[in-house]
């Protein structure tokens, strides 16, 4: 009898302890922004503060940390140090730079830290990134653009700032779908900093210079810029991509644009967060599931808004502020199925 | 007692920097109560050393009376051309070398020009060394258009890593601090002092003045070139744009330090002290988990404080 009841406690024990030790169930993550120039990354911070009180509901207590500021790299380097010295369970970083963050990537992965980037790739191996395949996102949305011109016209493209990563994987996304139209002639290649106004400025010297285009590919808030310019020029025949922010979807239903527009979703910082929670819980990724130049992406889905679906996406956020963006955050249940073994 | 301690704040300018150091260290541990591990405590030394190279450089500048707004834009070449050095060389232990040695040579460079345009040619310092340091920061732009570029790991884990059973970093803060304290006791350093007091006097009593303030700007560039290769061990890569933040901050590190940006008074321990209060702050700010929104205003409030407490020193130092 004393033998059986002994191993019987001692399973017990054992069973207690594995369940202990698995189903840790109180993470804390911080949240690492370097540059709070536009509402864009306000939103990515509000989504993820959000996406880890939702986790409740799965019995889960997610605390967030975050450090949002404009900082050069050594000062946002600093705030991932703070995270290591107070033992978060995992980081997730805007990254201000793709290279310089090896170093301490590798001291918060020796220290068991999970780090993930998002919104920017970065090249450590110690750490993943999730969030949108910019060169995809360039793609879709020159897709769109070659398409409406039924594969034949003159195109120009107004980019960001010369020299960023982001800015050179879109171009090369562009480049290549406009490589596969013979009909598709780009005139001219601009930089515009992503800034609207400058963007605007750039649209009108353009259509001065080159009066027969008829598309144009344009990033982000530029795209509002570059719309204001055709619109006072009358130039309606134009086709043009456009953004996402709910100002832009306003006079975009108003004028009736011909336009189209790849999301850059600020969810995608709620989406990592999902992500290294399940990671936290033990989940496995699938085999083979790492992609990109560096071999450590998971890419989320980007959505596209045109005339298809306008009036859809229209509707749902209309009545919020005109800052802010269309979002989408993948949510636990789409991350295990997407990116987690069984 | 009051006499006393104001002519202790005369010899000992940095006697108020001490003390807000200390307060902050204090405040710092009860926020973050990991903060007097030696692990937590070395992981801030290593954070906060370059703006603490850059503002040893500074100070000499500062003593002399002028001051160095290319320090920044110093420290972002020396980044750049030391990680394209290495890796254009293939990352082998001849490359390092190189690489550093011709890293400290950009620095002393840089700082011989500033100091030839400022101390010979008698150009205003402070648009003299603003120009210059577009001039620098164009330059680290040509040389690594996109932040990038590796170092071997073996850099990066060495920087990160222990000689002697002691971090390197600390090494790094040790050998400066011993470096300053030789500075300070060469008639050079009086000089230098004098020079900042009265130039005219100094010059008149046959002080070099205008070698004096080349040397300034070549310790200047020096110590700022540190500074970009401890980035280098810091960041493992290249980044042009990556010392820009660190020349105000080495002159607010100067002044909390309690050296006067006329000349003369003060010195490096100040300058050590106001750079680690300067990222002590962040931390403070950090850890007391403020909303985002207020973090700025909440740093520049305690900068302000900081400041504020050097002033009530310097009126008693001028009452004695």
């Amino acid at each position: 009898m004393s033998r059986s009841f002994l191993a019987v406690s001692f399973a017990a024990v054992f069973a207690l302890a594995g369940t202990l030790a698995n189903a840790k169930d109180t993470f804390t993550i911080g949240l690492s922004n370097g540059w709070v120039g536009s509402e864009w990354r306000t939103q990515m911070i509000d989504e993820a503060e959000q996406a880890a009180k939702e986790w409740s509901k799965r019995g889960v207590t997610v605390k967030t940390i975050a450090q949002s500021a404009n900082v050069d790299v050594p000062g946002q380097i600093a705030q991932i140090r703070n995270f290591i010295n107070q033992g978060v369970d995992a980081i997730i970083v805007n990254p201000n730079s793709p290279t310089a963050f090896d170093p301490i990537f590798a001291q918060a992965k020796a220290r068991g830290i999970l780090v993930i980037s998002t919104d920017a790739e970065v090249s450590s191996k110690d750490a993943i990134y999730v969030g949108i395949d910019q060169k995809a996102w360039a793609m879709q949305s020159a897709e769109w653009l070659a398409k409406t011109l039924k594969g034949k016209g003159n195109v120009v493209a107004i980019n960001g700032v010369a020299g960023h990563p982001a800015n050179q994987m879109r171009v090369a996304g562009y480049k290549e779908v406009f490589a596969k139209y013979p009909g598709i002639r780009v005139l001219n290649e601009v930089n515009a900093n992503w800034d609207q106004a400058q963007g605007q400025q750039a649209m009108q010297n353009l259509l001065a210079t080159y009066p027969q285009i008829n598309g144009v590919w344009v990033q982000d808030g530029m795209a509002a810029g570059a719309w204001r310019a055709l619109t006072d020029a009358k130039r309606s025949d134009v086709a043009a991509t456009g953004e996402i922010r709910v100002d832009f979807l306003k006079t975009w239903n108003d004028r009736k644009f011909n336009s189209g527009a790849s999301v850059n979703p600020p969810g995608c910082m709620a989406s990592a967060l999902n992500v290294a929670v399940l990671r936290l819980q033990g989940r496995q990724f699938k085999d083979g599931i790492f992609k990109g130049q560096y071999g450590n992406a998971l890419y989320i889905p980007i959505p596209l808004i045109d005339s298809s679906n306008f009036q859809k996406t229209y509707e749902q956020v209309k009545d919020k502020p005109g800052y802010i963006s269309v979002t989408t955050v993948v949510t636990p249940e789409q991350a295990e199925q997407m990116f987690f073994k069984k | 007692m009051k006499s006393t301690l104001r002519l202790s704040g005369h010899r000992h300018p940095y006697l108020m920097a001490a003390v807000v150091f200390l307060v902050l260290c204090v405040v710092n541990a009860i926020l973050q109560p990991s903060f007097l591990k030696f692990g937590v405590a070395t992981s801030n030394v290593a954070a906060f050393l370059p703006m603490a190279l850059v503002a040893i450089g500074q100070t000499y500048v500062v003593l002399a009376s002028d001051i160095d707004l290319s320090a920044g834009a110093i420290v972002s070449v020396v980044n750049v051309v030391v990680v394209s050095i290495i890796e254009g060389m293939g990352g082998t232990g001849a490359s390092i070398a190189a690489g550093l040695t011709l890293g400290i040579a950009v620095g002393l460079i840089c700082g011989a020009v500033n100091g030839l345009c400022v101390a010979y040619l008698r150009f205003q310092p402070i648009v003299t060394t603003f120009a210059t340091g577009i001039v620098f920061a164009g330059f680290a732009l040509w040389v690594l258009p996109e932040a990038g570029r590796q170092v071997p790991p073996e850099f990066y884990l060495a920087y990160a890593g222990t000689v002697l059973g002691v971090p390197t970093v600390l090494w790094i803060l040790l050998a400066a601090i011993a470096f300053a304290g030789v500075i300070a006791r060469t008639r050079f350093y009086q000089a230098l002092r004098a020079t900042g007091g009265n130039i005219q006097a100094a010059y008149q009593t046959g002080v070099p003045v205008a070698r004096v303030r080349l040397r300034a700007y070549l310790l200047s560039g020096l110590f700022a070139a540190l500074a970009g290769l401890a980035l280098v061990g810091e960041t493992a890569s290249g980044d042009p744009l990556i010392g820009g933040a660190l020349t105000l901050a080495s002159v607010t590190a100067v002044v909390l330090g309690g050296t006067a940006l006329s000349g003369c008074i003060g010195g490096v321990a100040g300058s050590i002290l106001g750079a680690f209060i300067l990222g002590l702050i962040n931390n403070v700010i950090f850890f007391a988990q403020l909303p985002f929104a207020w973090q700025g205003l909440i740093q520049g409030l305690i900068i302000l404080a900081a400041l504020a407490g050097g002033v009530v020193m310097a009126r008693g130092r001028q009452e004695t």
